[in-house]
């Protein structure tokens, strides 16, 4: 086991009400009188959290969760109330948009700033100074106030910094958000190197796919509570599957209003399994999916398949209709089809399946029932699916003659 | 315990921000004073005929300077330090920076421009052939040492309490004057009525008033155990200061 970098024992904070300026008399007074801070609004309670050297964890949570306020404490900017927590390293916090920049400085005359903040000394700051530069990337603007920066700007300065900096921790506050598709890449890329070099990394996202990337364990906050802690997958699919049935209500109202369709998806199972939490598959599992459509005019419908991976990527897609398949007709205006992927060539990942319903030409598009499904596996290829392929050991064998 | 190149960039830093915007820049920090000196000569000297008794009509200018620039710099230093913690909520909410450093380097700020300015009044009424004996621009300026003491524990307390009540800087913009007329700045202690002198002594600027002018006017007389009294009050305020933001600084996240 490698060495302990955060711990944290029964964590807790909570803001004082103050609502009038005699309310702030009287806390000054309780706090000089017995350091006591009576009347609070408690937002993190009993937080109990280890960070080891080169792990990476991620913190998903809704908005007001704490997640904000639990990275707030490990970095020292706030105090706990209750508990405490011990860093046992150099923290390289990125925790809000411009945190500590000043406006009316330029971008060059901060990067002085935040270095000498976080201990470089004039002759590290002078050395890391160009790679700070030609990371940030923003041109002529590292010469202009950063009151004229973009929100993009500010954060390519910010990571740029921290970047330089190689904390032992590094904490991010979803402000890779902020940042282009390029910057965003040009992060992640980065946190991936810093973490094969043994780095710690505290990530606050709300991309499932940034935190299933560089996380491996995953912690949900609910309501400044831990509910659950552990691999990230585990976790992201229990936060995905809480927010699903979260928006649940809504998707039975659709289906309500959808009865009224000409065809609409009456039911949908995963490998025999109606549940609404993700189904988990090992690389290589087959998966069944079996789906009734209802057709008001007991005409026969046609279907429609598609995977997507969590960010949106379409994978594939394929109808009845294409490959001629009929659904089979079960009552008057009830129709079921069965579709069957063996050996599923999907990397892992999360992925959402989708059925269709469509008129019977397979022209209109009528329904959506949405299942999402994680694939396991401890494969390192990269990109969605896995091509058959095989490597050729000698080279040149079909070379010219 | 911040590293002296922190305490650098944020005295720069504060430095700065007094002059941001300004074309000359530094350059007031010198003008100003002076201006300020053409002007006061005028209006006390000549249109006041201000006269302390027992000096020239000329020795009214040097007499005023030498005791109300180190007025300035206390009262800027307590002033501008009192809503330090208060402006800088938004550093303070997103990094780890040392507290202390923020009022610190404020009242350090204030000094080293209104000490650069007291230096150039000094010389200049020395030019002008005033009666200010140059050998006591040194010694005066180790006089600012106990009075930066003082200042700094002044301003660790106000600022700690403004981030709760802020009313305090109203207060101290209407107090400040206050203490300033009644301490023997433009006035000398002999010109009030016999009974009132002796309450002076609880105003802690008329030591330095009166020291200042002991040293480079040879007005007055320069007393060893005044100074130690002053020295202990100032590491007095110091230590109460530290013990008051000590206490209170884990806490001015949640109130500002």
């Amino acid at each position: 086991m490698s060495a302990l970098l955060v711990r944290a024992e029964g964590l807790g904070k909570s803001y004082p009400k103050v609502y009038r300026s005699r309310d702030r008399l009287r806390a000054l007074g309780r706090l000089l009188l017995n350091g006591a801070n009576p009347d609070s609004i408690s937002v993190l309670r009993d937080i109990d959290l280890e960070v080891r050297r080169g792990e990476s964890l991620g913190l998903i949570g809704e908005n007001g969760a704490g997640k904000s306020t639990l990275l707030k404490l490990i970095t020292g900017v706030l105090t706990p109330s209750a508990g405490r927590v011990t860093v046992n390293g150099e923290i390289g916090a990125l925790l809000e948009l411009g945190a500590g920049f000043h406006p009316e400085y330029t971008g060059r005359d901060n990067i002085a700033m935040s270095a000498a903040l976080h201990g470089l000394d004039a002759a590290e700051l002078r050395e890391r100074l160009p790679q700070i530069i030609e990371f940030a990337d923003i041109g002529r603007y590292i010469d202009e106030p950063v009151k004229h920066y973009s929100s993009g700007m500010i954060v390519r300065l910010g990571f740029a910094v921290v970047a330089a900096l190689k904390p032992d921790l590094l904490i991010t506050d979803e402000v890779l958000a902020v940042g282009d598709e390029s910057f965003q890449k040009k992060c992640v890329r980065w946190m991936q190197d810093y973490l094969d070099a043994g780095g710690t990394l505290l990530l606050v996202s709300h991309s499932m796919y940034h935190i299933q990337k560089l996380c491996r364990r995953a912690c949900w906050l609910r309501a400044g509570e831990i509910v659950m802690q552990g691999d990230v997958f585990d976790v992201t699919q229990a936060y995905l599957a809480y927010h699903e049935k979260k928006s649940a209500p809504a998707i039975i109202e659709e289906k309500s209003s959808a009865a009224g369709l000409e065809f609409s998806v009456a039911d949908v199972a995963l490998n025999g399994i109606r549940s609404e939490s993700p189904l988990i598959l090992q690389w290589g599992d087959a998966m069944r999916v079996s789906a009734r459509i209802h057709s008001r005019d007991a005409r026969t419908p046609a279907l429609a398949i598609g995977i997507i991976r969590v960010d949106g990527t379409p994978v594939y897609g394929v109808t009845t209709d294409m490959d001629g398949a009929i659904p089979l007709r079960v009552s008057d205006h009830e129709y079921a089809c069965e579709i069957e992927f063996e050996a599923l060539a999907l990397l892992p990942g999360s992925y959402t399946l989708r059925v269709h319903s469509m008129d019977p030409e397979g022209v209109r598009l009528f329904d959506t029932a949405e299942r999402s499904f994680v694939v396991r596996g401890t494969s390192r290829e990269t990109g969605l699916v896995r091509l058959p392929h095989r490597w050729k050991s000698e080279l040149g064998m079909e070379g010219p003659a | 315990m911040p590293s002296g190149l922190l305490i650098y960039r944020f005295v720069g830093r504060e430095l700065r921000n007094r002059f941001a915007g300004s074309i000359w820049g530094g350059f007031w920090a010198l003008f100003q004073p002076l201006l300020q000196l053409a002007i006061m000569s005028f209006v006390f000297v000549r249109i006041f005929s201000a006269r302390v008794p027992g000096l020239g009509a000329g020795d009214y200018a040097p007499f005023l300077a030498v005791a109300l620039w180190p007025w300035t710099a206390f009262a800027d230093g307590v002033l501008r330090a009192t809503t330090s913690i208060q402006e800088n909520a938004a550093l303070i909410g997103k990094v780890a920076v040392p507290r202390e450093l923020l009022v610190l380097s404020s009242v350090a700020a204030s000094f080293l421009i209104h000490i650069a300015g007291f230096i150039a009044v000094v010389l200049v009424l020395a030019l002008m052939g005033t009666g200010i004996r140059l050998s006591g621009l040194l010694p005066a300026l180790l006089l600012y040492v106990p009075l930066l003491t003082l200042v700094a524990g002044l301003a660790l307390i106000c600022a700690s309490l403004q981030v709760f009540v802020r009313d305090l800087s109203q207060a101290l913009g209407q107090l400040l004057p206050l203490m300033l007329y009644c301490a023997p700045v433009f006035y000398d202690r002999m010109q009030v009525p016999p009974d009132y002198r002796s309450l002076f002594d609880l105003n802690p600027f008329t030591f330095y008033a009166e020291t200042f002018r002991a040293i480079l006017l040879d007005h007055g007389t320069f007393d060893n155990g005044r100074l130690l009294v002053a020295c202990v009050v100032a590491l007095g305020v110091l230590l109460i200061g530290h013990v008051l933001f000590r206490r209170l600084k884990p806490h001015f996240e949640d109130f500002l």
